[in-house]
C-alpha cells in the first residue's frame, strides 16, 4: 500500500514536471486508465481555481512542505484528494481508496475474519468488515491487532488489521482430534486403572479368605487348646488332691476313690478330644476331589496370589515348566504351593536383594511329576529339618507350626509326597512329587 | 464364727468337681456353682470365704460376675481362673478388683496358699467391720451430754476442765464419764480413745 500511495506522489511529481495540459492532452482522460484507482485528476494554473477549498488550502500545505499534500478524506465515499504544489500549476488527484488497495498483494481472504480499516484524523475507513468482534464469535480475546502508519509522509494513513479469533477461528479439526486423543489415553488409562482396581480386589478377596482359613486354624488350635486345658486341669487337679489325702488319717476312701476315678476320666476326655481332632483333620472322602491339573498352571496361580510379595522382595520367579499334568486336588494343590512359595518369601525376607531368588521346576521323574522350588534363604537347620513336617514346629514368632505339617498330609493324601533338602549354594529345595495323570 | 465357704464358679464339671475335692483336702469347705447367674442369686453374702470364678463360662462369663460382685459390694476375696490368660485380661481382672489371677491348669500349692490368704484377709476385713459396726452401735446408745463429755475426754482434757467447759460440777462430769464407759462397755481410758476417737472424730464433722 505504501507503494502504491508513493506512487501517488510520483504521479502528482510527474504531472507538475511535465504539465500535460500544455503539451494538450489532459490527463484526466488518460490518468485514469492508467491508474485505476484515480477517480479524477485537477489542474489549476496560477490563476485558476479549485473545485473545493480543501484543495486550495492542501495546495498551502504543499507548497511549504515541497511535497504533496493530503486536501479531503471521505471515508464514507472511500476516496481522498492529494494535492502536490507546482508552478505553473498544480496537481490534484482524487484517489478511490478501494482500488488503491493491492487487493491482489493483500494478505488477507477479503471475505475473511480480518478487520481492515484506513484510518486518519479520526476517521475510519472500512477496507473489509472481517468479522465483528461483536458477534458471537468475538468477545473471546481481542484478537491480533496490528496498527501500520503508511510511510509516504504525504499520505500517512493508519492500516488497522485486526483478526477476532473467536471459537469459530480456532483449528477445530486439530483440537477435535486432540480433544479425542486425550480422550482416548484417558478412557485407556481408566481402563487400566480399573482392570488393575479389579485384579488387586480379586487377590485381596483370594487372601483374605486364605486369612480366614488361616484365622479358622487359629480359632481351632486356640478351640483345641481349650478343649484340652479342661480335661488337664480335672486330672492335676484330682491326682494333687488324692496325693494330699494320702497323708490323711484315716484314709478317706471314698472321696480318694472319687477323686482317681475323676482324674482317669478326665484323661480319657482329653483322649477323646484328640481322636476327635484326628478324625476332623483326615477328612472323609477326602481322596474324591482329586482330577486332572496342569503343574505349570497351578505354580503360575499361586506366584499371582503372591504377586505383591515378590515385588516387594524384587524378586522375579524362574519358571521351567515342561508341561506336565498331575492327578490332584486342586485346592489341597493350591494350599502346598502358596504354603511353600510363602514359606520361600518369608525366607528371603531378611537376606540381601542379591542373594533371594526363586527357582521353580517342573519334570516328569520315574513316572511321577515334580515340582522343584527352590529359594535363595538361608536354608533349614538341621535341628529344624528333621522335625520339618512334624505339627506345632516353627522357626518363626508366632508361627503355629501346622503349615509344612499340613501340606505334608494334603500331599499324602492325594497320593504324592513332599520333601525338603539344603542345596548349595544355600537355601532350601522343597520337593513336591505327584501322580502323573493317565495319558489320553 | 462360721467356718469358711469357698464359692467354686465354673461350668465345667469335672474341673468344678477336682478342684472342690483339692480345696476339701485342707479342710475348707467348698460351695459348686455350675451357673454363674445361679451364683449371683443365690450365693450367701455374709458368709466368710472367697470366691474362684472360671473366666471362660457360657452365657455370663466370669468378668461380667466379677463386675457385678464388685458392684453390689460384695467383700468376699475374688480369684479369678483362666485356661489362657492375656495380659490384657490379667489387667482387666486386677482392675475390677480381682484378688488373684491364677492360670489352668493350677497348681495345687499354689491354689490353696492363694485360698488360705484371701480367707485370712476375708477374716480381718469382717472382724473390722464388725468391730466398728459394734461401735456405732454402742454410741448411738449415749445421750446428747455423755457424747459432748466424751469428745473433750478424748480430747486430753481433765474432769475439772470438762466441768469448767461444760458449766457443771465436777461431780456430774464423773457421773456422765461413769455412765459412757458402762454404755460403750469399756473400762480404760486407752480403750475408749482406741475405739470411738474416729467415730467421735465423724460425729463431730457431720
Amino acid at each position: 500500500m505504501s507503494q502504491r500511495a508513493a506512487q501517488h506522489d510520483a504521479i502528482l511529481a510527474t504531472l507538475v514536471l511535465l504539465d500535460p495540459a500544455r503539451s494538450g492532452e489532459h490527463p484526466s482522460t488518460r490518468l485514469p486508465a492508467l491508474y485505476p484507482q484515480v477517480l479524477q485528476v485537477w489542474r489549476r494554473d496560477a490563476d485558476g481555481d479549485w473545485p473545493a477549498p480543501s484543495l486550495a488550502s492542501a495546495e498551502a500545505l504543499s507548497r511549504a512542505s515541497a511535497r504533496p499534500a493530503l486536501a479531503t478524506f471521505d471515508a464514507a465515499r472511500g476516496y481522498y484528494d492529494l494535492v502536490l504544489a507546482g508552478s505553473p500549476a498544480s496537481f490534484a488527484l482524487r484517489i478511490e481508496i478501494e482500488r488503491w488497495v493491492p487487493w491482489a498483494d493483500w494478505p488477507f481472504r477479503r471475505d475473511g475474519a480480518v478487520k481492515a480499516e484506513l484510518g486518519l484524523a479520526g476517521q475510519q475507513l472500512r477496507l473489509q468488515a472481517g468479522e465483528d468482534a461483536g458477534g458471537w464469535r468475538g468477545g473471546v480475546t481481542s484478537g491480533f491487532v496490528f496498527d501500520k502508519v503508511l510511510d509516504t509522509p504525504s499520505q500517512p494513513f493508519v492500516l488497522h488489521v485486526q483478526r477476532s479469533t473467536g471459537p469459530a477461528d480456532w483449528p477445530w479439526a486439530r483440537l477435535s482430534a486432540l480433544a479425542a486423543l486425550l480422550a482416548a489415553l484417558v478412557a485407556a488409562a481408566a481402563a487400566m486403572q480399573r482392570q488393575r482396581q479389579r485384579r488387586r480386589r480379586a487377590e485381596q478377596l483370594l487372601r483374605l479368605a486364605r486369612t480366614s482359613r488361616l484365622n479358622a486354624l487359629g480359632e481351632l488350635a486356640a478351640g483345641l487348646a481349650h478343649e484340652l486345658n479342661q480335661p488337664l486341669t480335672a486330672v492335676i487337679a484330682s491326682t494333687q488332691a488324692a496325693r494330699r489325702m494320702l497323708d490323711d488319717d484315716p484314709l478317706p476312701q471314698a472321696t480318694l476313690h472319687e477323686a482317681l476315678t475323676q482324674a482317669r476320666d478326665q484323661a480319657r476326655r482329653a483322649a477323646e478330644v484328640v481322636a476327635r481332632l484326628r478324625r476332623l483333620v483326615e477328612r472323609p472322602g477326602g481322596a474324591a476331589a482329586v482330577q486332572p491339573v496342569v503343574l505349570g498352571d497351578a505354580v503360575r496361580g499361586a506366584l499371582a496370589l503372591l504377586q505383591p510379595e515378590l515385588r516387594r522382595l524384587a524378586l522375579r520367579p524362574q519358571l521351567d515348566d515342561t508341561g506336565v499334568t498331575v492327578v490332584a486336588d486342586p485346592v489341597a494343590l493350591e494350599q502346598i504351593l502358596h504354603n511353600l512359595l510363602n514359606n520361600a518369601l518369608q525366607a528371603m525376607d531378611a537376606v540381601p536383594a542379591t542373594q533371594r531368588r526363586l527357582q521353580l521346576s517342573i519334570e516328569i521323574e520315574s513316572g511321577r511329576g515334580v515340582l522343584r522350588l527352590r529359594d535363595g534363604g538361608p536354608g533349614l537347620a538341621p535341628e529344624v529339618l528333621e522335625h520339618l513336617f512334624a505339627p506345632f514346629v516353627s522357626t518363626r514368632r508366632g508361627g503355629l507350626g501346622l503349615g509344612l505339617s499340613l501340606c505334608e498330609s494334603l500331599a499324602g493324601a492325594m497320593g504324592g509326597t513332599l520333601s525338603a533338602q539344603n542345596v548349595p549354594p544355600g537355601g532350601a529345595e522343597f520337593r513336591l512329587e505327584l501322580p502323573l495323570a493317565a495319558a489320553r | 464364727m462360721t467356718t469358711p465357704l469357698i464359692h467354686l464358679v465354673d461350668d465345667d464339671d469335672a474341673v468344678r468337681r477336682s478342684l472342690a475335692l483339692l480345696i476339701g483336702t485342707v479342710g475348707l469347705s467348698v460351695a459348686e456353682w455350675p451357673h454363674p447367674q445361679a451364683f449371683l442369686d443365690g450365693f450367701d453374702r455374709e458368709s466368710i470365704g472367697a470366691i474362684v470364678l472360671d473366666v471362660r463360662m457360657p452365657g455370663t462369663s466370669g468378668l461380667t460376675v466379677l463386675d457385678q460382685l464388685l458392684a453390689q459390694g460384695v467383700d468376699q476375696p475374688v480369684i479369678m481362673l483362666t485356661g489362657h490368660g492375656t495380659v490384657e485380661m490379667c489387667r482387666r481382672a486386677f482392675k475390677a478388683g480381682a484378688t488373684e489371677f491364677l492360670e489352668k491348669p493350677v497348681d495345687d500349692e499354689r491354689l490353696i496358699e492363694v485360698l488360705h490368704e484371701c480367707v485370712r484377709q476375708h477374716v480381718r476385713t469382717r472382724e473390722r467391720l464388725a468391730a466398728d459396726l459394734e461401735a456405732r452401735e454402742r454410741y448411738a446408745r449415749l445421750s446428747e451430754r455423755e457424747r459432748e463429755v466424751l469428745s473433750l475426754v478424748i480430747e486430753g482434757l481433765t474432769a475439772k476442765q470438762i466441768a469448767r467447759a461444760l458449766g457443771v460440777s465436777p461431780r456430774t462430769v464423773e457421773t456422765h464419764r461413769a455412765n459412757l464407759g458402762a454404755k460403750l462397755e469399756t473400762d480404760s481410758l486407752a480403750q475408749l480413745i482406741r475405739r470411738f476417737a474416729l467415730l467421735v472424730e465423724e460425729a463431730g464433722a457431720a
